[in-house]
């Protein structure tokens, strides 16, 4: 009697292991991708900042908003907008860049939120919001100064 | 007197400078796709936050690309991708390609065609640079210069393996890289 109860238990713990470990399985290989724009920003500040924090110490810069698994820090970034363009995927590029700064931050839109730049001109001050991929340097191969990248922004109003 | 030779330095270094920065074309607009296939699945991975430059006097051909900007169809692939053991992004944000046009003098960037490029070089992933030799194709039109290849890249080379597991069978050992950049005057 002891006995058959053991297995019992046994089988019921093993059965529903496999479901926990088969759902959690489904749900790892179909995850969603972040939502960057509902999730909180994790650092606020201008374009000309993180610029020069960059250009100043770049690995202490890439190991404070880079993320090891790719879900890399959400900024907002207020700064100047100097130019608005898109990329091959139709998404638009917006470029803040502060007076004087050798490098800008380069924020590129989604197709959700691509219409919000619609109603952006050069020279506005604005607010964006996104993840970014990569840090300002200046390379000697390119001989130019490679802006911050920025994905999955919008605009942010406040 | 004086005024002339203020008038001829100003000239000169005028036209050094526009002769300079002719010879340099840039490109933020840029895409560069991932292919893998294997029996199992195929894997694609986009990016279009690369830049680019292209000296036309030299030949010389440079792009950077930042490794978080590839966008999988999978959150999963796209954390893999980027985690330690895969192409570790955090410690090694961008790969990049340096190379040169071996063969200028059949690029014409002045007239308008489609011009076959031998480009030779080399190209740096995840901190290891391995000598490159790829086709490419430049397409001049009305004054733009579009710049595109299609290459294999062996991951083992760069340090990319995977011994076990599911990435073992699902991703290719030789993934297809295409590239394409639309260029601009500096």
């Amino acid at each position: 009697m002891k006995k058959r109860k053991i297995i019992k238990t046994g089988i019921i713990v093993a059965v529903a292991g496999f479901v926990i470990a088969g759902a959690v399985g489904f749900y790892m290989f179909n995850m969603p991708h972040r939502d960057v724009q509902s999730a909180k920003a994790d650092y606020s500040l201008n374009s000309s900042e993180i610029v020069a924090e960059y250009l100043t110490d770049a690995d202490a810069a890439n190991s404070k908003y880079l993320a090891a698994d790719g879900d890399s820090k959400v900024l907002e970034v207020a700064g100047t907008v100097s130019k608005i363009s898109e990329d091959f995927n139709g998404q638009k590029v917006v470029l803040l860049k502060g007076d004087g700064d050798k490098a800008g931050v380069s924020a590129t839109f989604t197709p959700e939120t691509n219409a919000n730049v619609e109603k952006l001109e050069i020279g506005q001050s604005i607010t964006v919001k996104g993840v970014i991929r990569s840090g300002a340097a200046y390379d000697s191969d390119l001989e130019l100064y490679e802006n911050v990248i920025l994905e999955k922004s919008d605009v942010v109003t406040k | 007197m004086k005024k002339l030779v203020l008038l001829t330095v100003v000239v000169a270094l005028f036209a050094t400078i526009s002769a300079t920065g002719q010879s340099k074309l840039v490109s933020s607009k840029s895409h560069i796709k991932f292919f893998s296939t294997t029996p199992a699945e195929n894997i694609e991975a986009n990016n279009t936050t690369s830049v680019s430059t292209i000296n036309t006097a030299t030949g010389e051909i440079v792009f950077s690309v930042p490794m978080q900007g590839f966008e999988f169809e999978k959150a999963l692939m796209q954390k893999h991708f980027n985690g330690e053991d895969f192409l570790n992004t955090q410690e090694f944000p961008k790969a990049k390609l340096t190379g040169k046009i071996i063969n200028l003098d059949k690029v014409n960037f002045s007239a308008d065609g489609t011009y076959d490029a031998h480009v030779e070089g080399e190209l740096t992933i995840k901190g290891v640079t391995k000598p490159v030799h790829e086709m490419g194709t430049i397409t001049v039109k009305g004054g733009k210069v579009d710049a595109s290849s299609k290459f294999n890249i062996t991951l083992a080379d760069y340090g990319v393996t995977f011994a076990k597991g599911k990435p073992s069978t699902n991703v290719a050992k030789t993934v297809e890289v295409t590239l394409q950049a639309e260029y601009a005057a500096q």
